[in-house]
């Protein structure tokens, strides 16, 4: 049994090794998604069933729960957060946007959280294309804005961000483990 | 997406569920391992299927990713190691090969010879310069671009298309910019997930493109 398991483990370290000299880099354990608003615009695009014009677009990536308790052990509350995984979240306006009765202009920027356990503050940071929220700066924030935190019963096992339309305008809906927020966005 | 520790775990990872799949028939990923298939509820196919996660979007079968030039500039602009703004970024989807012969001849190949594929999945591939680029002597402004391809068995035809913000299947060449040829390099080692990723070079950088047993490498410089 013992030399199976020798043998298991020496194919692994081979394997990876072989895998590492292609020198081709393995998929990421958070991969990156992307959630536009109106929600699914490229394929509305392509079949031209466009009724509202490019909004927004959001770029993060997708970590995953995997047993642990995410806020408050894994993420600590008070702490900032990047919203995702590795890269820092990038969100992009196509048109002007106002949060938390601020005017945005179009671009693209970063964007951040500060998690609490009963309140988010999302923060909307000019730093662009770097590497999560070890850089942080508050001087380059262009807009925060606290949101309540919403206690879901179903887990959300893989981190998730994705825009709604609301009653109110447009919804950046931000989901992980038992917790939901909703950023007011409009447009 | 550089972190070594990471690379190393991944690569683990998935060099021992190739070991593992050989027994079961599975054929996981590193990404998608912990999310379970439910697919009772169809959904429109343009928003990634709110299937399961209790109803939110899951991970893609054929996840995203994104690089770079200068390569890992995130990771140099966070330990302020960078030297002024970066030259160029790709956003792609990368699927998996999957025991499939990827470019071939028939319907069965996920990539035909001599007909767009759109060099990922999903939404269409997006390559951003941010500096006036250069390939193959003729110039392209900064901007962004949609790219795709055409594979023959010896050249891969690489097009740069200004229909940005699109799905990868539907491809508009009246909205095409410019079109490159590249030969095509057969390698002996399998790539199974498709791979873009700025490679080095003395006068910029080559975007190197693999998938299954093809490679290429497109030279910009800027």
């Amino acid at each position: 049994m013992k030399k199976l398991l020798l043998s298991f483990f020496i194919i692994c370290m081979t394997a990876g090794f072989a895998v590492a000299q292609s020198k081709v880099p393995a998929v990421d354990k958070s991969p990156m998604d992307m959630s536009y608003y109106p929600a699914g615009y490229p394929v509305l695009k392509i079949g031209d069933k466009v009724t509202e014009p490019l909004a927004a677009r959001v770029i993060y990536s997708r970590p995953q729960k995997n047993g642990r308790n995410v806020f408050g052990e894994l993420l600590e509350y008070g702490k900032v957060w990047r919203l995702g995984a590795n890269e820092a979240t990038e969100i992009e306006f196509y048109l002007p946007a106002t949060i938390n009765k601020v005017k945005i202009k179009k671009g693209k920027y970063t964007l951040y959280c500060i998690p609490y356990a009963d309140k988010w503050t999302i923060i909307l940071n000019k730093e662009l294309d770097t590497w999560g929220s070890f850089r942080y700066d508050a001087k380059k924030d262009v807009v925060r804005m606290d949101v309540p935190v919403q206690k879901q019963t179903d887990i959300t096992e893989s981190f998730a961000m994705y825009f709604e339309k609301t009653t109110a305008g447009v919804g950046l809906n931000i989901a992980w483990d038992d917790v939901k927020v909703v950023l007011p966005v409009n447009f | 997406m550089k972190s070594i520790p990471y690379r190393f775990y991944a690569l683990l990872l998935v060099c021992c569920m190739g070991v593992l799949s050989s027994c079961n028939n599975d054929t996981p990923s590193a990404s998608n391992k912990t999310i379970p298939k439910d697919t009772s509820t169809p959904q429109p196919p343009y928003i990634p299927a709110l299937m399961n996660d209790s109803g939110y979007t899951p991970v893609d079968r054929s996840p995203m990713d994104m690089a770079y030039f200068p390569v890992d500039y995130p990771t140099q602009r966070m330990n302020g190691s960078d030297t002024g703004s970066p030259l160029a970024r790709i956003i792609y989807s990368r699927p998996q090969k999957n025991g499939r012969t990827i470019f071939g001849n028939t319907e069965k190949n996920p990539c035909q010879y001599g007909k767009e594929w759109r060099l990922g999945a999903n939404e269409a591939t997006e390559i951003e310069f941010f500096k006036t680029a250069r390939i193959q002597n003729q110039k392209l402004p900064a901007g962004r671009y949609i790219i795709y391809c055409i594979p023959y068995p010896e050249k891969w035809v690489i097009v740069f298309n200004s229909e940005l913000f699109t799905w990868g299947l539907h491809i508009n060449p009246a909205k095409d910019i410019a079109r490159f040829e590249l030969p095509v390099a057969h390698t002996t080692n399998t790539i199974e997930v498709f791979t873009m990723e700025f490679l080095p070079a003395t006068k910029g950088t080559n975007l190197l493109m693999a998938w299954d047993h093809s490679r290429t490498e497109l030279p910009i410089s800027f």
